[in-house]
């Protein structure tokens, strides 16, 4: 088994019209068995973006404490949040610095950039970064999860719809795979304000 | 006499003292002053602007007051570009502690922090001490709002309520004698504009001249650090009576 795998996630996250969504599952596991249904995995920046990480889990809480540090220090100094493409710049950056002995977490990152345009990117454990105009996934799910996105995902959903889409394209990947799973946590952020909802789906 | 005493940092004078450290001070009683008053629901910090000119670019950030981190923030006198690198190993300082121990870092420990940084600056390296002084505002679990001044040496107290920059003395014995322990945070921004006023050189008090920053604890919990905006001075400033010239000498 890979140390990719030691933990289970499932990470999504997709582009509406002027909104997005980010979403996980809610497992936490070492290898086979289940040690918590209430794992976060998804984080706030700020009020306008968002960080999902999948992967080993003391790697997603040290990289997400060391995101917190340097967002905290940009804010002081330049007196304004980041954009997401600065923050996935600062990432990808970050990433890098540990090339050789790398965090293992594969980041999905979410928010609302300029002119409150969506802004979604993914990036493997070493800081390549993949923008996309429609979706990103990452976890042990994700190849369920492209499959998924790719039927279900139309552009231009408005935020209800939005949810709905990015909930069943969620449950229906992590059923699929046996690391990932136990209900799921979404986010729907639009410019004035961000929905959390915690999905129930099959509680194995 | 004491000349050949005073070019190194690093070396006591005969009668011991550190000159490097006591010019520094000198710098700072030359600065605009800034004044801290602890009350029981907040701190509030008051600073002289001393650079006020028609062709300065207005902008939303702060001359004397700057936030360190959620919980804390400090108003300067002395030497700004010493100022800013202070504050700037400060925050770190302070989001370090927080990625260390995942909370907020103590108000005094942050001070002691910074404080031990100046005193490198008087014992090695040969290097001059940094000409700043500090009042730090801030609020922690532990003890609740506080109020610390920190001087170029590194030395630091908890005040009720100081003074720093110039005419600081003078300041000082006026907040002696009309400090109260219980005073609201709207009592304490009354007396800190009664204060300034009587001590800063000017003819007139405007909000153009002053900086106004409060830290208190919001109704959800949250510590928060704000900076008065012009507006709000002014009419602070008229309520309270203080924007008459001040013509009776202090």
């Amino acid at each position: 088994m890979s140390i990719f795998e030691y933990n289970g996630s499932a990470v999504v996250a997709m582009v509406g019209k002027n909104c997005f969504a980010i979403a996980s599952d809610r497992r936490l596991g070492v290898q086979l068995q289940t040690i918590a249904t209430d794992f976060q995995r998804i984080f706030k920046i700020h009020d306008h973006l968002f960080i999902g990480l999948s992967g080993l889990a003391t790697d997603v809480q040290t990289l997400y404490q060391r995101l917190v540090f340097r967002h905290k220090l940009y804010q002081l100094r330049e007196e304004r949040d980041m954009k997401p493409d600065t923050f996935a710049s600062l990432v990808s950056a970050i990433l890098y610095e540990k090339r050789f002995g790398p965090y293992l977490c594969q980041p999905v990152i979410a928010g609302l950039g300029e002119d409150n345009k969506p802004f979604i990117c993914t990036m493997d454990s070493i800081g390549a970064k993949e923008l996309a105009k429609d979706f990103v996934v990452s976890g042990t799910a994700s190849e369920s999860l492209y499959g998924a996105c790719e039927a279900m995902y139309k552009p231009d959903m408005e935020a209800e719809e939005l949810f709905e889409t990015i909930s069943q394209a969620l449950l229906s990947s992590v059923d699929r795979d046996c690391l990932s799973g136990w209900g799921g946590h979404v986010y729907v952020v639009t410019p004035n304000e961000v929905k959390e909802r915690i999905l129930k789906g099959r509680m194995d | 006499m004491s000349r050949r005493y005073d070019s190194r940092t690093t070396i006591f004078s005969p009668e011991g003292r550190l000159y490097q450290v006591e010019y520094a001070m000198e710098a700072i009683g030359n600065a605009g002053s800034a004044i801290g008053i602890l009350s029981k629901d907040g701190v509030v910090l008051i600073g002289e602007k001393k650079v006020t000119s028609k062709l300065l670019q207005t902008s939303t950030s702060t001359e004397k007051m700057y936030k360190i981190d959620d919980h804390v923030a400090c108003a300067v006198a002395g030497i700004m570009s010493d100022a800013n690198i202070l504050i700037n190993t400060a925050r770190v300082q302070a989001q370090r502690y927080t990625f260390m121990y995942q909370e907020p870092m103590p108000v005094e420990q942050l001070v002691q922090s910074l404080c031990d940084t100046k005193q490198g600056y008087t014992q090695f390296g040969g290097l001059r001490p940094f000409g700043v002084s500090f009042l730090f505002a801030g609020w922690d679990k532990n003890y609740g709002f506080q109020l610390y001044m920190s001087d170029p040496s590194g030395n630091y107290g908890g005040w009720k309520a100081a003074a720093i920059g110039a005419n600081n003395q003078a300041a000082q014995s006026i907040l002696k004698q009309d400090y109260k322990d219980d005073a609201t945070r709207e009592e304490a921004v009354q007396l800190a504009l009664k204060v300034l006023s009587k001590t800063m050189d000017s003819t007139s008090l405007t909000s153009e001249k002053l900086e106004l920053a409060e830290v208190f604890l919001t109704p959800s919990g949250n510590v928060k650090y704000h900076v008065h905006s012009p507006d709000s001075l002014t009419k602070l400033l008229l309520k309270h009576g203080v924007t008459q010239p001040a013509a009776e000498s202090s």
